[in-house]
């Protein structure tokens, strides 16, 4: 994929200052959807704000794609209340997505037609100034080239950047992107990331579904883990990875001896081998990292331990989803 | 609810359907050529045994026989338009735009039009100029009964359209409307105008109703014009709004 970094921008937004409930892209109050005694969603409680990109992450089946369809008006909440960009769904439903890109899922196409008559048809449905949007958006997504193209011969990946320059067409405040690394290359998936963090940069935002937890976790700002239909935690990047449980990882002689020693320490909950070294698991209370570093490196070299190294541990997006989500034997 | 830009746009997704187009030609204006040409062959080898190929008795023939392949063309290009987004999965992507169902809904119906009439047009004018090109000894047919054959092709056009788009928005697939259709065309509403003891009810068959308007009668189930035109018109109406039911009221 080849994406063009300094390919010229398409129109830019409208750059209204939003206060209130008006400075959420999307606002959903226990939203739930039941297929017959099935709940996709049970109660969805989620805040986007404006001008990020947002990640919703979950298993299989958690309802993220259920909430983005729901959002878009193609099925019908059983419960809840729905608000996007400052319009109530589903009565504003028409207003609401003027401003709104979406892939769900896989983007789907007539493939009969070229990409630049795809891209004719959704305009079509969108406002008069759609239309002017189609060689912009081909070009930012580096379409251009094969936009005379029949769809039926385009890869995955370009149907995926296809997909993009569908979305652009309404010169979206607000894109909802469902799996949109399903099928690109790595080159594929660092260009995308690109794309998104620039989209971001010109103040839209970006609703970002995926189970690529790495990619949420480089490219969004927040994110929000679902559940069995639920959000169970939502906040920053930075708040959900140091949210768990700390831990520090320190290389030294004699394991057995330094575990006791640093047992003893104030605010070390446990001290065990693990991976040819030592992981000290620290209590809510534990002081900041430099402080309880200080102390158990004072404790160890006291003790006449060697060390060798000594790391905190970094949790990832990974870590923290698998600590908060169903182990995939319980589900059912 | 009719949105010409929409229109303009389901008819580029069809006329871009080559093969589909090819098919609906052969069938009607091709067909048309085909009879015409042997029948004129056939009379110019033996004239002492072989009527000429036009005439008005063979303009009602040809309409007749091309009101049922405009039906049929009527069914596959129509249940194109009704059914190939939803297939596809595109129809999920426009309505999430935001734009009203009904309206992307409506503008199937103009869009097959834009298809099978100027190929019901074309064939029906191959009938009338062969008809009266070819008359020979026999009495061409009048203005006014190409007007009425020219007509009933148009309609049996926009009325096969409009029923298989309905349709397709309701099965949410091709297949099973275009068979449902050739059926019901071919098959059962025939059947059904030669059962004397319906009555009057056998009006409401819209195959009865086209014959009617082209002036011809073989069946003989007697309509009076106007309720001929109710009989298309209600079919048509009835149509769209199935469809637009279903096209609004579903979960995609």
């Amino acid at each position: 994929m080849c994406l063009e970094r300094d390919a010229p921008s398409l129109l830019p937004m409208n750059s209204t200052t939003h206060t209130g409930e008006d400075s959420l892209a999307i606002h959903t109050q226990g939203l739930g959807k039941r297929f017959g005694a099935r709940a996709a969603l049970e109660s969805i409680d989620l805040e986007v704000p404006r001008g990020c990109a947002f990640g919703f992450i979950g298993p299989n089946g958690a309802g993220k794609t259920t909430l983005i369809r729901l959002l878009l008006g193609l099925a019908e909440p059983t419960s809840g209340k729905m608000r996007l960009l400052g319009h109530d769904l589903p009565g504003d439903r028409a207003a609401a997505l003027a401003r709104v890109g979406a892939i769900i899922e896989e983007p789907r196409f007539s493939h009969h037609l070229t990409g630049r008559e795809n891209l004719q048809v959704h305009a079509a449905a969108r406002d008069r100034s759609a239309s002017g949007r189609i060689e912009p958006s081909l070009d930012r997504v580096g379409l251009l080239p094969r936009a005379d193209d029949k769809v039926k011969t385009y890869s995955l990946g370009m149907r995926q950047r296809l997909g993009l320059a569908r979305c652009l067409l309404a010169d979206p405040e607000l894109l909802m992107l469902d799996e949109p690394m399903n099928g690109l290359d790595p080159a594929g998936i660092l260009d995308l990331r690109h794309l998104i963090r620039e989209l971001v940069d010109e103040g839209r935002t970006v609703l970002l579904s995926s189970h690529l937890l790495d990619e949420v976790q480089k490219i969004c700002d927040m994110a929000a883990i679902v559940d069995k239909g639920r959000v169970v935690v939502e906040g920053s990047i930075h708040e959900l990875l140091n949210g768990g449980t700390r831990a520090i990882d320190i290389a030294c002689d004699r394991h057995a001896e330094a575990s006791g020693l640093l047992a003893a320490v104030r605010g070390v909950a446990r001290a065990a081998e693990w991976e040819d070294q030592l992981r000290v698991t620290l209590t809510p209370e534990a002081p900041v990292d430099r402080e309880i570093v200080t102390e158990l490196l004072r404790r160890l070299l006291d003790g006449g331990v060697a060390v060798e190294r000594v790391a905190p541990v970094t949790a990832s997006l990974e870590e923290r989803f698998l600590t908060m989500t169903t182990p995939l034997e319980d589900r059912v | 609810m009719f949105d010409l830009r929409l229109i303009r746009a389901e008819a580029l997704k069809l006329r871009k359907r080559h093969g589909m187009v090819a098919l609906a030609i052969a069938l009607t204006a091709g067909a048309a050529v085909l009879v015409f040409t042997v029948t004129a062959v056939q009379h110019a080898s033996d004239p002492g045994k072989y009527r000429p190929a036009g005439g008005l008795a063979n303009y009602r023939d040809a309409v007749e026989f091309l009101i049922l392949m405009i039906l049929v063309v009527g069914a596959i290009v129509g249940s194109t338009a009704g059914a190939a987004d939803l297939e596809s999965g595109v129809f999920r992507d426009l309505a999430a735009t935001g734009r009203s169902r009904i309206a992307l809904f409506g503008s199937r119906i103009p869009g097959a039009w834009t298809i099978v009439l100027p190929i019901a047009a074309g064939a029906g004018a191959i009938a009338a100029v062969a008809s009266v090109a070819l008359a020979g000894s026999l009495a061409a047919p009048s203005a006014g009964a190409v007007i009425a054959g020219t007509f009933a092709l148009l309609l049996a056009g926009a009325l096969g359209s409009a029923l298989a788009v309905g349709l397709a928005a309701l099965f949410g697939s091709r297949g099973p409307v275009i068979a449902t259709l050739l059926a019901v065309e071919l098959a059962i509403s025939p059947i059904l105008a030669t059962l004397t003891f319906l009555g009057s009810a056998r009006q409401v068959l819209p195959g009865q109703a086209l014959d009617r308007i082209a002036q011809i009668s073989l069946h003989s189930v007697p309509i009076a014009l106007p309720v001929a035109m109710l009989v298309i018109v209600g079919w048509m109406a009835a149509a769209f709004g199935v469809g637009a039911w279903r096209t609004k009221t579903q979960e995609i």
